[in-house]
């Protein structure tokens, strides 16, 4: 019997402990993560049978729910341990040549905390749990993006940063006006205590979790710090705050809606958020020079679709917002690691930096261009049953709004595939200006294991997409279900 | 033998194709060969079968399914012999250029998807099969890079909003009617209201015109075709384009079915009559457009655009003699413009690039047996008789003359009017007149360049005399249809209303041309004229001083080039101008400032409370 | 007065609130953003510790006889303000040091002049 509390407690030990293996030796501090990553990964695979007949709950301190404090791992809080998981131990690996600064404790150390903030979010059934987890992952995050210390990572750390101190004052004083009207920190509790979102005590904490959840997951118009932090952090973290970070920030925002408050009055609203995001987030994306701002902006427009597909709120909808959720977690983050160790190699984030680059690293170039491919949505790769079903949730619908929007998607899709075809044939098809290091250079094995593994999941899973599809369908429910999740935490 | 595995060779061969070529790349090109052969041949062996299976389930509920029948037999077997002559010629023409292994292997892909393509029996997979051509091919359409990355990037996102947008119009078909399999799609919308019906083929027909270049979607195709590889024009020209075409034909035939297409809306208004004009349109002005080109591939490839609007005439027109026309003219296209494709090709191996009609001319001497592919395959283009393009031709304007739209029959032979033109400029300004100093030393072209050539000449002719074999193919599917056959015999056709019989006019021709031989032969002999025995103002004109080809049809070009601008181009790219400029300026919100960042949190916090205090709408 | 007396500390924590927010909105200084920040932290503790403030209560230590239940402090607020002290330390530290650093690279504080990352 494995226990979800080990997916938190071991990675949170083992970053307190990273310095103290520093004294040993300096060359074991890179393989912790890489160890405790590799640990949730086993275990969050070992629990996922077990979750999907049944979800499990674990009482911390043995108080019962609603006094203390709950992890509940449902479909849904395991589908996304996997992937944090995943990802986290794929980057861990990337990270092994990737970082070279002297600072290598502090980077280990907080890209574990980063993590294990994630996972507890993602698993905690207590809202202020989930602040304090959410707070981990954000502060985390600020200090990684800084983790370079030049000019501009230490300008977009600050500007994160007041953003997102703010973002979690707002959660909080939600926290604090939800805890005086019920008494009561449990979501499930809450949740059986809420009927209506209808007056504005119970509104405003809805608007403010929203509002600072929006922050993080990158929503129109609260995601100004996205592009400048993703393009300055380096690149594995730039991996896992697009791959993790915002999409941890957009469950934090749908758990709030759907489990917390039931909210269906407002999703329309959201929807139209999402749109919106995704538009803004591609026509920026289509201006950029900058290859890492482009991807970031890129992610903007992906949390808008997804948020578009979740707040349709049926079961098609849920299940193809996951499914894309995943899609882009596994797409964005190749992206990001292919272009960051080209940009590694060229010095340059320059989309012409990369001319020339399918001949000097055609590897990590096919890497690029598959990931490309897959968040364009074309098949065979992951990204395309994603489209495929977000366009079958809306017009499921069969109302004209759903059929307008899905056009607008469709049209940023069409965008979309303009800049990342620029990129692929800068990548093919036009030579390098300076020709000196024309010679072909291989990346290290640590660089292109990571790649060729999240590539060959875009593959197969785009190919084969059964293999999701139930834990997705099962999540879909739990959300949609607000009932039987209250039950199930509270019997 | 089973559909999936020749699919899986199709597949298989072009990635095993790209590893082989790190090992030897003569082996790789024999490879690529065998498989294109191989793919010709079993494809082939599915005449008159018609054999349905399910090959996978795991896709989202999906179920695909594989089918055969001869609808997609007559395209497949066109795919897979258009392909193997491709590869054929490639072998000498990309022999010295870089990344070799990427081409072929891309070359496999598309050809590979293609045939997926025609043999999927469900939409779902022929919509995978649809995208892997696009970006397949765009990958290959950049190959030559300089310009042909402008192409490429044309191509790729008109394709992707056409392959969006009928992603719409599969999605809802399923929605509607739960499945997505021919076999059980057709018939089903003959209860469907007219104006769902119009919806579904406003969808189908933006993805299948901008692949098939139906007029104001056409912009993509000049470009592309003129600087992709030469083999991969004719492959795009012949084939690829042609899979607009099958789309067409499917949705008209198989999913909607004729009858209800015939009786979508009223006379002038109806669906068939408007698309009928949209063919004639696309006649119309690429044929013009083609002659103001100077560039040969280019020329190709407008005329590509007004072949393709015969194509679409003849099946929109609807009625059994034009649908056979029009899928008769789609096989011969086929044949001659990727002919024309690989005589230009050839040209242009052997003058290291030079496509430019105004520098080439006289290299009749030099390459005699490109000469004759070329002067046949203009003959196929025009129409000659004795060649396949008169037959298919003659089939689309009897039935127009016939069912009283003489003005659609008209425009049509308006247009055959401007082919001759644009053809005979292409065929001059390369193979006759002056030989330009430069090109003395040229050879001809290598065996490789020469067998498709002569191959693709042959069928030409063999098809013109014979036009039963195809027609009786057509005839077939055209019952598969539920339409009403033609009356079909080896020479042609045998009808009430019109009869056409290629043995007649062949005999008719061979006899004149025995008369026209004996006259020269009786006759005094006639002096032979050296290419530049030329004279003007009473003396000889010094070589290189005098070329015919420059500036063809200059007074026509200069009359009727105002009118034929291409504003349909012109818009596309400020619309693009557009949204790029419309980027630039909302990026504009991201001042840098993070006291701005700060007020739009709060005023999205503050503007979602006051909504819900002053209107209460959640 | 007397509502005054009884809603004094919820005035008191949104008024802090609000003056963090003006600070943040308004001024250019880093540190006196950050400073912002810190009173609107500080604002939110306060009016947590409202909610579970009870006049006159003691703690929540069932040691003498005879105590009510209404007549203690709920101390759950109190463990969320410790944490979430602990929270806003521990950014205020991570801004100061940031704040630091962006000094020596751009030899100012103002928000306003430091624009590089845009677009």
């Amino acid at each position: 019997m494995v226990n979800p509390v080990l997916l938190i407690v071991i990675p949170l030990g083992l970053a307190f402990v990273v310095p103290f293996f520093g004294f040993i030796s300096k060359k074991i501090e890179k393989f912790i993560p890489f160890v405790a990553l590799f640990f949730n990964l086993i275990v969050s695979l070992r629990l996922f049978p077990r979750v999907l007949e049944q979800p499990v709950h674990v009482s911390i301190g043995g108080f019962v729910p609603p006094f203390g404090i709950n992890l509940v791992a449902g479909p849904i809080g395991i589908l996304f341990t996997v992937l944090i998981a995943l990802v986290g131990f794929l980057v861990s690996i990337y990270a092994f040549d990737y970082i070279k600064e002297k600072d290598q404790e502090k980077y280990h150390i907080l890209y574990l905390l980063l993590l294990t903030g994630a996972t507890g979010v993602v698993l905690t059934g207590d809202i202020f749990n989930l602040f304090v987890f959410f707070e981990i992952l954000c502060i985390s995050s600020y200090s990684l993006v800084a983790y370079f210390g030049d000019k501009t990572s230490i300008e977009s750390a600050v500007k994160y940063l007041i953003q997102g101190a703010l973002g979690s004052c707002l959660i909080l004083m939600g926290i604090g006006l939800l805890y005086g009207q019920f008494g009561t920190l449990n979501m499930a509790d809450l949740a059986g205590n809420i009927k209506s979102v209808h007056s504005v005590s119970i509104f405003v904490p809805l608007v403010l979790f929203i509002t600072g959840f929006g922050v993080e997951a990158a929503i129109f118009p609260l995601n100004a710090w996205l592009p400048d932090a993703h393009s300055s952090a380096p690149s594995s973290i730039s991996a896992v705050l697009s791959g993790i970070a915002i999409e941890v920030g957009l469950y934090a925002m749908i758990r709030v809606v759907f489990t917390l408050f039931g909210a269906s009055s407002i999703l329309t609203f959201l929807m139209l958020l999402g749109v919106i995001t995704l538009l803004i987030g591609e026509l920026c994306a289509f201006c950029q020079e900058n290859i890492k701002r482009m991807l970031a902006y890129s992610s903007i427009g992906q949390i808008g679709l997804m948020l578009f597909a979740l707040s349709i709120a049926s079961s098609y909808g849920i299940t193809g917002g996951l499914f894309q959720l995943v899609s882009h977690t596994l797409g964005k983050s190749l992206l990001f690691l292919a272009a960051g160790y080209m940009i590694y190699r060229s010095g340059s984030m320059n989309i012409s930096s990369f001319e020339g680059m399918g001949k000097r690293m055609p590897y990590t170039a096919l890497a690029f261009t598959i990931g490309a491919f897959s968040i364009v949505g074309l098949p065979p790769f992951i990204g395309f049953p994603g489209k495929l079903m977000i366009v079958k949730a809306a017009l499921f619908e069969q109302e004209m709004l759903y059929t307008v929007l899905i056009f607008f998607i469709l049209l940023a899709t069409v965008i979309e595939g303009a800049y990342y075809f620029r990129v692929v044939q800068a990548l093919y098809f036009k030579e390098e200006k300076n020709t000196q290091n024309q010679k072909r250079e291989i990346a290290p094995l640590s660089i292109l294991i990571p790649i060729f593994i999240l590539t060959g999941f875009i593959v197969v899973i785009g190919i084969y997409p059964k293999l999701i599809t139930d834990v997705l369908v099962s999540s879909a429910s739990e959300l949609l279900n607000r009932a039987d999740y209250i039950k199930s935490v509270m019997p | 033998m089973n559909l999936i595995i020749l699919l899986a060779i199709a597949f298989g061969g072009a990635l095993i194709t790209y590893f082989l070529g790190k090992i030897s790349q003569k082996i790789r090109d024999i490879f690529a060969v065998f498989i294109s052969l191989a793919l010709a041949v079993i494809a082939a062996c599915f005449y008159n079968v018609s054999s349905r299976e399910i090959y996978y389930t795991g896709f989202l509920d999906f179920p695909f399914v594989l089918r055969v029948n001869t609808f997609s037999w007559f395209f497949a077997v066109t795919i897979a012999v258009i392909g193997l002559f491709s590869i054929i010629f490639s072998l000498n023409y990309i022999r010295k250029r870089g990344n070799t292994d990427f081409y072929y292997s891309m070359m496999l892909l598309v050809i590979a998807s293609m045939i997926g393509i025609v043999l999927s029996g469900d939409l779902v997979s022929f919509y995978i099969f649809w995208e892997i051509m696009s970006w397949s091919t765009f990958l290959l359409i950049s190959y030559n890079r300089g310009p042909a990355i402008s192409a490429g990037m044309k191509y790729i996102i008109m394709s992707v909003t056409g392959s969006v947008v009928m992603l719409v119009g599969i999605v809802s078909l399923y929605l509607h009617y739960d499945t997505l399999v021919y076999t059980e799609l057709s018939g089903l919308l003959n209860n469907a209201s007219s104006g769902y019906i119009l919806f579904i083929i406003i969808l189908f027909f933006i993805a299948f015109g901008v692949k098939n270049a139906i007029w104001p979607l056409h912009v993509w195709l000049p470009p592309a075709h003129s600087e992709a590889p030469s083999p991969f024009s004719s492959v795009l020209s012949g084939i690829l384009i042609k899979i607009g075409t099958y789309g067409i034909i499917l949705l008209i035939f198989v999913i909607i079915q004729i009858n209800v297409f015939l009786n979508l809306g009223e006379g002038i208004l109806s669906v068939r009559y408007i698309i009928s004009i949209i063919g004639v349109i696309t006649i119309l002005i690429p044929t013009f457009i083609a002659l103001l080109q100077d560039d040969a591939k280019r020329l190709l490839a407008w005329s590509t655009i007004a072949q393709a609007g015969y194509i679409i005439l003849g099946i929109a027109y609807g009625t059994s003699e034009s649908v056979a026309g029009g899928m008769f003219h789609f096989f011969n296209h086929a044949i001659f413009k990727s002919l024309l494709f690989m005589v230009v090709g050839a040209v242009e191996y052997r003058t290291n690039g030079v496509r430019d009609l105004n520098s080439l001319g006289g290299l009749i001497k030099k390459m005699p047996v490109t000469f004759i592919g070329g002067l046949i395959g203009i003959c196929g283009l025009i129409g000659v008789p004795l060649t396949n393009g008169f037959v298919s031709k003659w089939l689309i304007y009897k039935t127009l003359i016939l069912n009283n739209s003489p003005f659609l029959a008209f425009a049509a032979l308006l247009g055959t009017w401007g082919t001759i033109l644009y053809s005979y400029k292409l065929i001059h300004n390369m193979f006759l007149g002056q030989l330009p100093e430069k090109y003395e030393k040229i050879k001809k072209a290598p065996f490789s360049m020469q067998l498709p050539i002569v191959i693709l000449s042959l069928a030409i002719i063999f098809f013109g005399i014979i036009p039963g074999l195809p027609l009786h193919v057509i005839n077939s599917i055209e019952s598969g249809f539920g339409m009403e056959p033609l009356t079909i015999n080896i020479w042609g056709i045998a009808s009430d209303t019109g009869t056409i019989n290629m043995l007649n006019i062949f005999t008719a021709v061979l006899v004149i041309g025995i008369m026209v031989w004996l006259i020269f032969k009786v006759s005094k002999k006639s002096t032979v004229i050296g290419q530049y025995d030329n004279y003007a103002a009473g003396t000889t004109v010094p070589k290189d001083k005098y070329n015919y080809s420059v500036n063809f049809y200059d007074p026509l070009c200069r009359m009727i080039s105002p009118y034929l601008k291409d504003f349909i181009d012109d818009f596309y790219m400020s619309l693009a101008r557009s949204i790029k400029n419309t980027g630039n300026g909302i990026r504009r919100i991201y001042t840098g400032d993070v006291g701005h960042y700060v007020i739009y949190i709060i005023l999205f916090l503050a503007l979602l409370i006051f909504i819900q205090i002053n209107w209460e709408l959640w | 007065m007397t509502f005054l007396s009884e809603y004094i500390y919820y005035i008191g924590a949104f008024g802090l609130i609000f003056i963090g927010l003006y600070i943040v909105l308004v001024k250019k200084n880093l540190i006196k953003v950050i400073i912002g920040l810190s009173i609107i932290d500080t604002g939110i503790n306060l009016f947590l510790i409202t909610i579970g403030y009870i006049r006159d209560g003691t703690a929540p230590v069932f040691s003498k006889p005879g105590l009510k239940a209404n007549e203690m402090v709920d101390p759950v607020p109190q463990a969320l303000v410790l944490t979430a002290i602990v929270i806003g330390v521990a950014i205020l530290a991570l801004a100061i040091s940031l704040a630091v650093k962006l000094y020596k690279h751009h030899g100012t504080l103002n928000l306003r002049k430091i624009n590089e990352q845009k677009w």
